[in-house]
């Protein structure tokens, strides 16, 4: 296959920056040596850069990436007092980061914390100040349900939450892992709004069951694998076809937090996602490569 | 259509907005419209062709009071606050809007409660303290409870000697609104925006004023009826690409009778579009961009004199 058509039959799939070792540079060169044109960034690419993060936005922007999203944003909603005035400044922070990469897609994940209420509506109402927070800089923000998150740990529940906030520039993000071993139904997928879908996040685990939430955290850190290496491989073809079913159209990240990968050399690693990424892309998705050298009319 | 819908509209006197849901920060209109530049002068001369006359001098700043009517523009050419927005090149932009409210700190703390973007401001010593928060592409939104019994002017600004410091509106003009321009497919986060944090809500489409009719038209609520103002949102065409810049683009006046007051502001020196797709009519006009970027649309409204 000529290198431009898998870089086109992989472009709605991208890398994500956690499944590297090593300086932010070496990851996006070995994405996009791999054929990626997007990359999932998280916060800490840019805090723990050793020139700054001025200097991790620039390597961003320069490296012809497209940054997928940021991530990620954690246990921002149900707060009160200081305590919700304090999140509030770590998400200001957090936008201001991702507007200078020039991320269109904010990560927020369910709280996990004993402070913060499990009222349905309060989390709606804080997450709709932060969509509105988000709006200046043209930022949407994406809505994930952590298989361990207190009020909300599965995708049905943060969808009713997104509907509850009713905001345009808020929606959901979905993640394989978390919907998997949270062993949610997935025919609750059919009734998702397509285009309020802000990110999808693909990755498989090696065990069957992850029951409770202490297995599940283990399993998330370190031992997710990319689509197609696990034994979920029926359930996430299924999520992939509903979801293009339904008419999504936006990008999937592999969200692989791998504790053997982050030893291997970045090369293979990245060589592991492609494989994955063509493997949905033409076995999956069936998605129609356009032949090299086609000439293509506009209509 | 019956005749009770036919009548309704005549049966009683306009009300003014008073629930508090329908204007939750008390919005009371604009107050000022300011403009950074690093060309005073020349964006004060295009002011002038418009009918405004410089009346007052910041205390401390380069920063300039242009006004006629009730309208007022402030020209800051601090070169502090040229950093603060994206300018390209120049070019001046609309920096900031100054919405008049009942209570300042009681709108803001409402707006900041609720995902408004407090700007920290400063000022020097004897100066106002105006609250701010973050607005379109880097500009600002004020907030000015004084303007009843003494205005902010009386604090920051010292007249020019000799100008009358109350110019009338040449022609009747004043405030119609405002134009910005957004990203594509961001009309709905702004009218979220704008209607979360202001209370303002959106015009049908069949129900457009002047000239311009393109995009999503809001209405901010006010407690006087006259004081309410408009906002247009308008997305980059289809083909434009990825023309996703936002910013405030111009300023709306609302004059009684457009073709009077082209004529009065051609005899300044003003320049007006004549084109098949946007001329001078009785519903409206539009000014030629001055500087690269300064543009004010005239648009037919009775409105206050």
């Amino acid at each position: 296959m000529q290198r431009r058509s898998m870089e086109q039959a992989i472009a709605p799939f991208g890398m994500d920056t956690i499944t590297l070792a090593g300086p932010l540079e070496a990851k996006l060169d070995a994405i996009q040596n791999a054929g990626f044109s997007q990359v999932m960034l998280k916060a800490n690419d840019l805090a723990g850069h050793p020139q700054g993060w001025q200097a991790a936005v620039k390597a961003i922007r320069s490296s012809g990436l497209r940054g997928t999203g940021f991530q990620v944003l954690r246990d921002f909603e149900g707060l009160s007092g200081h305590l919700h005035q304090y999140k509030v400044d770590i998400a200001k922070t957090m936008l201001e980061m991702c507007a200078a990469l020039g991320c269109e897609v904010m990560l927020a994940c369910s709280s996990t914390s004993t402070h913060a209420t499990a009222d349905l509506d309060a989390i709606a109402r804080d997450l709709r100040k932060l969509a509105m927070l988000a709006v200046p800089f043209g930022i949407r923000v994406a809505y994930e349900a952590l298989s361990w998150g207190r009020a909300v740990n599965e995708y049905t529940t943060a969808w009713d939450v997104v509907c509850r906030a009713d905001c345009p520039n808020l929606g959901l993000g979905l993640d394989s892992y978390h919907v998997l071993a949270a062993n949610s139904a997935l025919d609750a997928i059919d009734e998702l709004e397509p285009s309020r879908i802000f990110l999808v996040q693909l990755s498989d685990f090696m065990w069957q069951e992850t029951r409770t939430f202490e297995e599940r955290i283990a399993t998330a850190r370190t031992y997710r694998v990319f689509p197609g290496e696990g034994v979920h491989t029926q359930q996430l073809v299924e999520i992939v076809l509903k979801l293009d079913a339904l008419g999504y159209a936006g990008d999937y990240s592999f969200e692989v937090f791998n504790d053997d990968y982050v030893q291997l050399p970045l090369p293979m690693v990245a060589e592991r996602a492609r494989v994955s990424a063509l493997w949905l892309a033409e076995d999956v998705l069936r998605r129609a490569a356009p032949l090299p050298n086609q000439l293509r009319l506009r209509r | 259509m019956s005749d009770f819908l036919l009548a309704s509209q005549n049966r009683e006197p306009l009300q003014e907005s008073f629930s508090d849901d329908a204007n939750p920060l008390s919005l009371d209109g604009v107050e000022f419209i300011e403009y950074v530049t690093a060309a005073p002068q020349a964006l004060g001369h295009v002011l002038e062709m418009m009918g405004f006359r410089p009346v007052a001098r910041h205390r401390s700043r380069e920063v300039l009071l242009y006004r006629q009517g009730g309208l007022n523009i402030v020209v800051n050419a601090h070169p502090a606050a040229a950093g603060r927005a994206s300018l390209a090149d120049d070019s001046p932009i609309i920096s900031a809007v100054a919405l008049r409210v009942r209570n300042a700190r009681d709108a803001y703390h409402r707006v900041i409660d609720r995902g408004g973007w407090e700007v920290p401001t400063h000022p020097e010593a004897m100066e106002l303290n105006i609250p701010a928060i973050h607005g379109a592409g880097g500009s600002r939104i004020y907030f000015v409870d004084r303007y009843r019994e003494f205005s902010i002017y009386d604090v920051d600004f010292v007249p020019i000697p000799g100008v009358d410091p109350l110019p009338p509106a040449l022609q009747g003009v004043h405030f119609f609104g405002i134009v910005q321009y957004i990203g594509p497919g961001r009309t709905f986060d702004w009218v979220e925006f704008y209607r979360e944090l202001f209370g303002t809500e959106v015009i049908p489409d069949e129900q457009r004023f002047g000239i311009m009719p393109k995009g999503k038209l809001l209405r901010a609520p006010a407690l006087q009826a006259a004081n309410t103002f408009m906002l247009q949102l308008i997305e980059p065409p289809l083909d434009a690409g990825l023309m996703g810049r936002e910013y405030l683009q111009r300023i709306g006046l609302g004059v009684p009778d457009v073709l009077a007051a082209v004529e009065a502001m051609r005899t300044l020196g003003m320049e007006f579009v004549e084109m098949p797709a946007a001329h001078t009519e009785r519903r409206g006009a539009i000014t030629k961009a001055y500087l690269g970027s300064v543009v004010f649309e005239l648009v037919h409204s009775e409105g206050r004199a």
